[in-house]
């Protein structure tokens, strides 16, 4: 998925080696467009995390590839990693440094994160007690942040969804490996006639939770505090995997015209 | 303004692209709240907002004018967009199948038309409590 390129492992350290060992200007550029060429899937990928927050996907992997070309120049052969990985943080920096500098929070700020973190604690506290999805004056109440900052603090999740290339905002976001095992039991549906026809082709390229979580609302119209509780995720992390998803199909979608 | 029925109308026109539309999010998750909207009825409200109104501005934006009102009954939430397009800019103004099953299971009413020239979407939320 991170890379179209089609050069084998061996072939890109080949090029990279060469790449270091060029002579003349000339012949470093026409390694470095190879290396570029194998990795702008990686940077597309990372890109498209970015993407509404107003900037034009194309500009975004323009500013991704500035990250790639010095991720290059710094990588050493003699690292055991592999370059997609080295590259990774890079690219992300300077997609952020990017925002930063048009002066667009794309950065969490600290007060959100908390308050975010705050939030999905006290909506799985009120959702237990109350048997249902709490209210906006009741998370208010039970939280002591005002209307305003909770409805704020809701909003993030869809104003930054590129939370998974940060250090996970709750601890629930870290348990997708026993993920499989928790589902097995319905997945005879996802069979389902209806549901092939409606939605196979966009959701046949989901991962398998996004996948699950899509047709347990549509579906089976369950809730997303109900969903949360099925998979055991808070429903702040369900609002997120579900928007996110969503507006990945619109996308493509729109690219369908 | 409130009209004789007690219905409240808010109205508000941002650009053409997706960007705003967070804007339109947290004005409908506002409103719902006032209404006493539970959380999960609020993110479906939002949902609803975000896959309709994407048909107007596009995964990209359009050059133009989106015109969204919101009018507050006493246990629903009414939203309508109107698309103010510059010429040229065309929206599609058939929900898909895959739309029609998620707004048929995150709000009550949901359609999309060009009654006038201008791509348009309707929505409606009532309060289940």
């Amino acid at each position: 998925m991170n890379e179209r390129g089609t050069l084998t492992k061996e072939e890109v350290r080949d090029v990279f080696r060469l790449y270091h060992e060029a002579e003349t200007e000339q012949e470093r550029l026409r390694y470095r467009e190879q290396l570029v060429d194998q990795y702008i899937g990686l940077v597309e990928f990372l890109a498209r995390r970015f993407r509404n927050r107003g900037e034009p996907l194309e500009d975004l992997v323009q500013v991704g590839t500035i990250g790639l070309l010095k991720a290059i120049e710094r990588f050493d052969l003699e690292r055991k990693v592999e370059f997609s990985t080295y590259a990774t943080p890079t690219i992300v920096g300077e997609l952020k440094r990017h925002f930063r500098d048009k002066g667009w929070a794309v950065r969490v700020p600290r007060r959100l994160q908390e308050l975010h973190l705050e939030l999905t604690k006290v909506v799985n506290q009120l959702g237990q007690e109350l048997g249902r999805s709490p209210t906006v004056p009741e998370i208010a109440e039970a939280s002591g942040i005002s209307e305003e900052e909770v409805l704020e603090g809701l909003e993030i999740a869809q104003a930054y969804n590129f939370t998974s290339l940060d250090a996970p905002i709750d601890a629930s976001d870290s348990e997708s490996t026993s993920f499989a095992e928790q589902l097995g039991v319905e997945d005879e549906h996802l069979d389902n006639l209806e549901y092939r026809a409606s939605l196979a082709p966009e959701m046949a390229k989901l991962p398998e939770r996004e996948r699950r979580i899509l047709y347990l609302r549509f579906f089976k119209a369950m809730t997303q505090s109900e969903i949360a509780e099925r998979l055991g995720i808070s429903q702040m992390h369900v609002s997120r995997l579900l928007n996110r998803t969503l507006n990945n199909l619109r996308d493509a979608l729109q690219e369908e015209d | 303004m409130s009209d004789r029925n007690g219905v409240d109308r808010i109205k508000v026109t941002i650009p053409a692209q997706p960007a705003y539309l967070r804007v339109v999010r947290l004005i409908a998750a506002g409103l719902a709240s006032r209404l006493g909207f539970t959380l999960d009825e609020i993110e479906d409200l939002k949902i609803a907002v975000d896959e309709l109104a994407a048909y107007l501005t596009g995964a990209q934006g359009r050059d133009g004018e989106l015109e969204i009102t919101f009018a507050v009954h006493e246990n629903r939430i009414d939203i309508q967009g109107v698309g103010r397009l510059a010429p040229g800019q065309r929206a599609r103004t058939r929900l898909t199948e895959v739309s029609k099953m998620i707004l048929g299971t995150v709000v009550d009413r949901a359609s999309l038309a060009q009654p006038d020239g201008h791509p348009m979407f309707e929505l409606s939320k009532a309060r289940r409590r």
